[in-house]
């Protein structure tokens, strides 16, 4: 028997393809028939609606002067104060600048790093020379931001780090790397990029172990050289999983990540460091400011929303499967 | 990130709501208190074990079963607004601080006001009622404060060096620089190489957390935290004295007398050049002396003396002293009124804090059990068996304990005995020079005063000025930037909060 293909969430209608069961389908026959099925989603709906859906609740203190005292619900509303207040705020122009320009930076240096990694790896035809680089350009990936942080603060420290001596003698100049605003993204971009691109490559590896290799033979012997087979097969081959990728990454743009650069954060780059995310914690947690940080989180979230189905009808504009 | 975890919490208060819906907010109260249920952070890696000794002898001398809720210090007030927020509220909490949490709560009506029921408590009532009125909200006391001793402001320095090079001991701000300037060019350690500096100052800029840059400004007189000029209140970056003093400490970065990443330094490292012979000067909470001469005697038990010197407050160019105080306490102990619903309950609840407050389970919370950890020895407590199981595990859990002593009349449990004779001398030396250093302590008028506009906003408008210190000192900004910066404070909000804060002043005087 072939299963039914469950077609919502809640699983309450399948496809009219699907077995129709004897007596016209009613819920409770239908129901009885496939009882199993239905058992078996049924820790997916208590899952999501319990620790995804539930806490969305939470989310309305955004809308409220919210006193931990009077609890969620006996805290006045307020509307759109909170918002208002925060677009309102002296910082917010510097907050979206700092964070999107670390978003297209990441997005413009990291993200295509991780393609051009994959396609040099992609290259190497010795298959043990090939499985070992790879596992190694990973293991960054595994390190938290606290010891990625110290690492750069071990290297560039003040007149002892050898990155540090190297680059000053290099330029001839005296920089403080891990304080001079000109440098805080520079290093925030370096730290993603040594962190995070080898992990990136996995996705695209495995799209490019799916490419038919007799194209390449084909490509050979119409004298198509290194650089031709990868422009006109490989990448060609990669690009519905590059456009995905894409848009997932530019869903999560407004996340510049919060661990990575409150480490980084210090009195003297702070101007260009405060991100979204940082400003949350700041206000939230130690300002005990809370329906204001939500409503800061939720308009982070809203954008990401938007940039996600906004990327999408794009790529699908340009005859480019999307995401959905 | 926040909201996410906020928006969790919220799900499982909800959650814990529906399931408590049935018993409606737990046990009716008693009519006479059997039982007392506390809320108390731990700085320790693991809580006091339930059914330790300290506990037992808690409930002895009290007489009263009681139940410690004990949360991480880290999360302690993230814990604070969701207990209060859910429905299991226990009747005694520590609160760590007037935070904006706790002031918006407090004024929302969720604690008890204790302004005039303390007295009525002997143990309760305190000598020291600046303090008190240092822990209030705007007059209002909220809770039974945690006495701290106020005095702690030292500098400390390498006395080998010191002598060394000849040196006396620093007594006022220009003896620090000069002192300093030798620790930085006459190669104290004598290896013959230029590699030490004068002063350590970590990565700490936040204003007004005690930080040495708010000693030094105080001490040049500008104030700790808000200064009265010319009858009314004005933050003490707003004053001459505050730019002098940052101009001094620039000096001293400039001609590198300051380690040069004061700015990105840990504090968690500040021991280690002082230790390692790098950095010559820490000024700093006078207790730090025992943490550093400990350093060294565990490098060298046998000639670890005359390595840490330390003086008290210096003396400010104008030739008097400003002494940096704290506000004298570490939060208090708050009585929620969704537990301890009348004020005969509320009374019977305050008696057992009396009962707290009282010598033997001062003694208790501070010293531990005498006979299994301590034995008094000429009014002190003297260690003993440090290694038994017993022993031990009373030393541990008191470090937690302790956070429940208010201390609101000094210090009713025995000075600790140090372990050397040099030690006792350093401790008591130590004793001796906060005490004569209080006599000049400059207080913070402000304390007692939380203005609206401060709760809302006040930590990102001091990030300005705290910002811009740190960015003048690194030759970031010039003057002129600094005092724009000070402006901007001003215009984004820090004139109402001067307004607020001088008209409750001017209304509590």
């Amino acid at each position: 028997m072939a299963a039914p293909v469950i077609d919502t969430l809640a699983g309450e209608r399948t496809r009219r393809t699907a077995p129709a069961p004897r007596n016209g389908g009613r819920f409770s026959v239908h129901f009885a028939h496939y009882k199993w099925l239905y058992l078996l989603l049924l820790p997916g709906v208590v899952y999501f609606a319990v620790f995804r859906y539930a806490p969305m609740y939470g989310v309305s203190i955004a809308f409220k002067d919210y006193v931990p005292f009077l609890g969620v619900n006996g805290s006045p509303w307020v509307g759109f104060r909170n918002f208002e207040d925060f677009f309102a705020n002296p910082d917010f122009p510097r907050l979206l600048g700092n964070t999107l320009i670390l978003a297209f930076l990441n997005l413009g240096v990291a993200f295509p790093l991780t393609i051009i990694l994959a396609l040099l790896l992609n290259e190497v035809r010795l298959s043990i020379l090939k499985r070992t680089v790879q596992t190694l350009v990973y293991i960054p990936h595994f390190l938290s931001w606290t010891i990625v942080a110290s690492l750069s603060f071990l290297l560039f420290a003040l007149d002892i780090g050898p990155l540090f001596q190297f680059l000053n003698n290099a330029m001839g100049t005296h920089v403080d790397f891990l304080s001079d605003p000109a440098w805080f993204r520079p290093l925030i971009v370096l730290q993603e990029i040594w962190k995070n691109t080898g992990w990136g490559t996995i996705i695209f590896l495995a799209a490019l172990s799916t490419v038919d290799q007799d194209q390449y033979e084909a490509a050979i012997i119409d004298g198509a050289g290194r650089f031709r087979r990868v422009w006109h097969i490989t990448l060609p081959a990669i690009r519905s999983t590059i456009i995905v990728m894409l848009i997932l990454a530019i869903g999560q743009m407004l996340n510049t990540g919060f661990e990575q650069i409150y480490l980084m954060t210090n009195a003297l780059n702070r101007e260009v460091a405060d991100v979204f995310d940082t400003y949350v914690y700041f206000v939230g947690i130690t300002q005990g400011a809370y329906s204001y940080s939500t409503a800061v989180g939720l308009f982070k979230s809203l954008v990401g929303i938007v940039l996600i189905f906004g990327t999408n009808w794009l790529a699908k504009r340009f005859n480019q499967s999307g995401l959905f | 990130m926040i909201h996410r975890k906020l928006s969790l919490a919220a799900a499982v208060v909800t959650a814990t709501a529906l399931s408590l819906t049935a018993c409606s907010g737990g046990d009716a109260p008693a009519a006479d208190l059997t039982s007392v249920s506390i809320m108390a952070p731990f700085l320790e890696a693991q809580p006091p074990a339930a059914d330790g000794a300290v506990q037992k002898k808690l409930e002895e001398l009290t007489g009263k079963q009681v139940k410690i809720n004990w949360a991480p210090n880290a999360s302690y007030e993230d814990k604070t607004n969701i207990t209060l927020a859910g429905s299991d509220i226990p009747q005694v909490m520590v609160i760590q601080g007037k935070t904006p949490g706790f002031v918006k709560n407090a004024q929302a009506g969720a604690f008890w006001d204790l302004t005039d029921k303390l007295d009525k408590y002997p143990n309760l009532k305190t000598t020291f009622p600046d303090i008190q009125k240092n822990a209030s909200v705007n007059g209002k006391v909220y809770g039974v404060f945690r006495g701290r001793s106020p005095m702690r402001a030292a500098v400390m320095f390498r006395q080998d060096w010191l002598d060394k090079l000849g040196l006396q001991p620093p007594k006022t701000t220009e003896d620090l620089y000069k002192v300093a300037e030798a620790f930085t060019e006459q190669d104290p350690d004598g290896n013959g190489v230029n590699d030490t500096y004068g002063i350590t100052i970590p990565k700490w800029g936040a204003l007004g957390t005690n930080s040495p840059y708010d000693l030094i400004e105080e001490w040049y007189g500008a104030g700790n935290r808000w200064t009265e000029r010319d009858g009314k209140l004005i933050p003490s970056f707003e004053t001459d004295e505050f730019l002098e003093a940052d101009r001094f400490i620039k000096k001293m970065v400039d001609e590198k007398l300051i380690n040069p990443d004061f700015a990105t330094f840990d504090s968690t490292k500040w021991n280690e050049p002082f230790f390692n012979g790098k950095g010559g000067i820490i000024v700093d909470v006078d207790s730090r002396v025992s943490v550093l001469i400990n350093l060294f005697k565990q490098a060298d038990p046998t000639n670890f003396q005359n390595k840490v010197g330390f003086v008290g407050n210096l003396e400010g160019p104008d030739g008097k002293l400003h002494a940096h105080p704290t506000d004298g306490y570490s939060g208090f102990l708050a009585i929620p009124k969704a537990s301890v619903k009348s004020e005969p309950e509320l009374d019977k609840v305050l008696a057992f804090l009396n009962t707290v407050n009282g010598k033997d389970v001062a003694v208790l919370l501070n010293n531990g059990i005498e006979g299994v950890n301590f034995s008094v020895e000429a009014g002190k407590a003297a260690t003993i068996k440090p290694e038994t199981p017993e022993g031990k595990a009373v030393t541990t859990d008191i470090k937690s304990y302790a956070q429940l002593g208010m201390n609101v009349a000094g210090n009713e449990f025995y000075p600790v005995k140090q372990a050397s004779d040099y030690e006792q001398q350093v401790f008591d030396k130590r004793t001796d020079v906060m005490a004569q250093d209080l006599k000049s302590a400059v207080y913070n008028p402000a304390a007692p005063y939380v203005s609206a506009t401060y709760v809302a906003k006040g930590a990102q408008l001091d990030n300005i000025v705290a910002d811009a210190r740190i960015k003048y000192l690194a030759g970031q900004i010039d003057e002129q930037g600094l005092k724009d910066a000070i402006k901007l404070w001003d215009t984004s909000g820090g004139n109402k909060v001067k307004e607020e804060i001088n008209k409750l002043w001017q209304d509590n005087k």
